[in-house]
């Protein structure tokens, strides 16, 4: 990228994790583009990319550091590289962890590819978007029954602090991707670098289907975790996300991108927003909000030459979806799980709220009739459960209608049967993982609705997959008893 | 963190709630003490005169009365279940109907016809939601049942038991023992024999020289149906006592689990409120500063 036409400009101010620099006013770089700056004589070396945010007038430009802003100096010089910070794509990125940056960050040497991409291009147009609509099927009674996914759509996972979200994720990961042909992309924004770590490691050991091979081959991951600068976290989803649409685009092979965390995304930029002289907005959260994350999740999305089916978690902050962050990016997706505090507390994992849960294909169209009608029911006994729960929380349940104290009976059975034992949890629960296919599902919830198992004690339905176990785990703890 | 005048709003629902059931709680401790009077004053009667009758069972006559055999006939039986005409009275009903209904289940393994009486809507409705028919029900008994309404039935009762047409009657109840437990039970009221074990053991046999005037055969035929009136008008009166601790001790409880739940919303209330301002002040602070600089 080294060209005649370099321009270099001056470091003028340094705000926290943003700085200022001075160009030529003939040559002053584009937005979006990377600026690379390197210093070896101070006491502190720095090799530190930023990039072009806004245009200030009179040659200066904002910028967002993509690194550690320590030991930054006016007057240092910085370069423009002309274009945009770029990740290098294609099958030789398999099986290998990258930063924000797309340099391998896994000690195995240099990366080669033919070909490296912008990290910011456009959203696919309209016209080249896929139309197809079709389930896609996890083995999560509560996931497959209540809130199906679309292949080729997205699906976030919401929930508070330490409900669970990145074991759901990791589950899927280890249910999806190990039962698939196609490639994966894991992007870590903002989260622990011990779960990435674990992560990692996990995926070397799980294998694809019989292949053989570990789920690590098919799959790239791309770090950028909460040590990093917001400037980092702000880009890494791209990062990774640029990945993946090589899949999509090049090679047509489904691929899965999984995002733990997008409110990591929105957060990293609220950090910048201020610094980068914008004025707060709503929760002092950056007023761009929206135009970032939609942005982002336009581009997360199926076109004809290939499928991107993403699965991302969302973090609520204090429990309360009706913050902005979480706000915004649930309107992008096709199905959402909202993971409640008050299941998660019941033992109930994973604990999916499935009444503030939907998709956007529990729709008789597209599931089918059948699975539509089940689906309402169990819905229709829990919302009425829950309209009862002040009721019994004053006056008992013997004061319900023998009618209510059916639902309630029922609900109290559905309820633990969301649950299920998971394969990444068994060192946990020491219960092995649970795939239950749809038809058990749908068949399983049918007859606990129409009450075939009222006889069956509650404590049976806990973690077992589709009903029989649940009869099995009763007569299990008859004869214990 | 739901939004706080949703939360208010439910606040004064609760609240509105905590006034019912405390004000329903204090109206049936004034029941409770004006019934549990009655049942007391009836209490001593009804043991003497059951005394009375075993004694007479007891005491070597030869007479024989009808409603003091067994009968080998497994023909008809009879269950009366008392319940309330009310709910909100914890699990009283319930109890009852479920004791009723074992009996009932038990009565029709071995006995061709089981007539079911209900008394209140409760039962009724509980018995209708069962699928159980009920072949007849009574709806006018409250916490004073009077002895003229009680009579009538069990004249009902003893003319059939006497023609034949009834070989057995039970009654599920709940038995008022002292005022801090009460118990759903069973009793079989006719033949009337079959019930005195309980009361047979005090009296021992030293009191029973009795002399009949003028025979033996017009006092039992006078005092044995009394006494069956008089049980059944007991169980009325048990089941009336029984529904209004049964409610006192109910409300009591929903009185105290809404004031439980009002200070949880309130405090949920307080944090919500707390929680909306210090963001609207944080917000207007941050505009300011911005268009400060």
């Amino acid at each position: 990228m080294a060209t005649a036409t370099q321009n270099t400009g001056r470091i003028t101010q340094v705000i926290g994790s943003t700085f200022d620099a001075e160009f030529p006013e003939d040559g002053l770089p584009a937005i979006y583009n990377a600026v690379k700056i390197q210093n070896d004589d101070g006491d502190i070396k720095i090799d530190l990319t930023g990039e072009i945010q806004q245009h200030l007038g009179g040659g200066r430009v904002r910028c967002v550091a993509l690194g550690s802003t320590d030991g930054l100096l006016r007057g240092l010089e910085c370069v423009d590289t002309g274009a945009p910070v770029s990740v290098p794509v294609g099958e030789e990125t398999l099986g290998r962890v990258f930063n924000l940056l797309g340099e391998p960050v896994d000690g195995r040497g240099d990366v080669n590819t033919d070909e490296r991409r912008p990290i910011h291009r456009d959203a696919p147009l309209v016209t080249e978007l896929s139309t197809s609509t079709e389930l896609f099927e996890t083995g999560i009674k509560v996931i497959d029954l209540l809130t199906p996914f679309v292949r080729g759509g997205k699906a976030g996972l919401f929930g508070g602090a330490g409900l669970g979200k990145t074991v759901i994720l990791t589950e899927l990961i280890a249910r999806i991707a190990s039962a698939h042909g196609g490639y994966s992309v894991f992007a870590g924004v903002g989260e622990r670098t011990r779960e990435g770590t674990d992560l990692w490691l996990e995926m070397q050991e799980a294998k694809i289907g019989d292949t053989g091979r570990s789920v690590i081959e098919q799959t790239c991951m791309v770090f950028g975790q909460m040590n990093e600068p917001p400037g980092a976290r702000l880009r890494v989803a791209l990062s990774a996300l640029t990945m993946a649409e090589f899949f999509r685009d090049s090679t047509g092979k489904d691929t899965l991108l999984f995002v733990d965390n997008i409110f990591r995304f929105s957060q990293a930029g609220s950090e910048v927003s201020a610094l980068l002289g914008r004025m707060p907005s709503a929760v002092g959260y950056q007023p761009t909000l929206a135009t970032e994350m939609g942005g982002l999740q336009e581009r997360i999305t199926s076109t004809k030459s290939g499928a991107i089916t993403s699965v991302q978690a969302v973090y609520v902050p204090a429990d309360d979806p009706t913050d902005p962050a979480p706000a915004t990016a649930f309107g992008n997706l096709d199905a959402f799980l909202y993971l409640e505090r008050s299941i998660s507390s019941k033992g109930i994992y994973p604990a999916v709220d499935p009444l503030a849960s939907s998709s956007r294909i529990l729709d008789p169209q597209y599931v089918g009739d059948r699975h539509y009608t089940i689906a309402r029911r169990v819905q229709t006994i829990l919302q009425r459960y829950r309209e009862l729960q002040d009721i019994i929380a004053i006056l008992g349940v013997d004061e319900l209608s023998e009618e209510d104290k059916t639902v309630v009976h029922r609900a109290r059975r559905i309820e633990r049967f969301l649950s299920q034992p998971f394969l990444v949890a068994e060192v946990f629960t020491g219960k092995p993982g649970e795939i239950t296919p749809l038809e058990d599902t749908l068949r399983s919830f049918e007859d606990i609705c129409d009450g075939k198992y009222d006889h069956l004690p509650e404590s049976a339905f806990m973690y077992v997959g589709s009903v029989d176990q649940a009869e099995e785990q009763a007569r299990k703890m008859e004869q214990e008893s | 963190m739901a939004n706080a005048r949703a939360l208010d709003k439910r606040r004064k629902s609760v609240r509105n709630i905590k006034k019912i059931t405390r004000t329903m709680e204090l109206i049936a401790t004034a029941r409770f003490k004006k019934a549990m009077d009655r049942a007391m004053a009836s209490t001593e009667y009804t043991r003497r005169i059951t005394q009375v009758v075993t004694d007479l069972a007891n005491s070597g006559t030869e007479v024989k009365h009808p409603l003091l055999e067994g009968r080998d006939s497994t023909e008809n039986a009879a269950l009366v279940v008392l319940s309330a005409n009310r709910g909100l009275c914890g699990g009283y009903n319930g109890n009852v109907v479920r004791t009723g209904q074992q009996r009932l289940d038990e009565l029709k393994d071995t006995y061709a016809n089981v007539k079911l009486v209900v008394s209140g809507k409760r039962g009724l409705a509980n018995f209708k939601f069962r699928g159980i028919e009920v072949h007849e029900g009574y709806l006018h008994f409250e916490d004073k049942p009077a002895f003229d309404e009680v009579e009538p039935i069990a004249n009902e009762f003893l003319a059939d038991f006497i023609s034949g047409k009834l070989d057995r009657l039970d009654v599920a109840y709940t038995k008022f023992i002292s005022s801090a437990k009460q118990q759903a039970v069973v009793e079989t009221l006719l033949p009337l024999g079959s019930l005195d074990d309980d009361d047979s053991e005090d009296t021992g046999g030293a009191n029973n020289d009795y002399e009949f005037m003028p025979s033996a055969e017009s006092i039992l035929e006078e005092v044995v149906p009394a006494s069956f009136r008089v049980k059944l008008f007991k169980c009325f009166l048990d089941a009336a006592v029984s529904e209004q601790i049964a409610r006192m001790v109910a409300m009591k409880n929903a009185t105290e689990n809404a004031e439980d739940m009002i200070k949880n919303l309130s405090m949920t209330y307080n944090r919500a409120r707390q929680a909306q301002i210090t963001n609207e002040i944080m917000e207007i602070i941050g505009g300011v500063e911005a268009l400060n600089n």
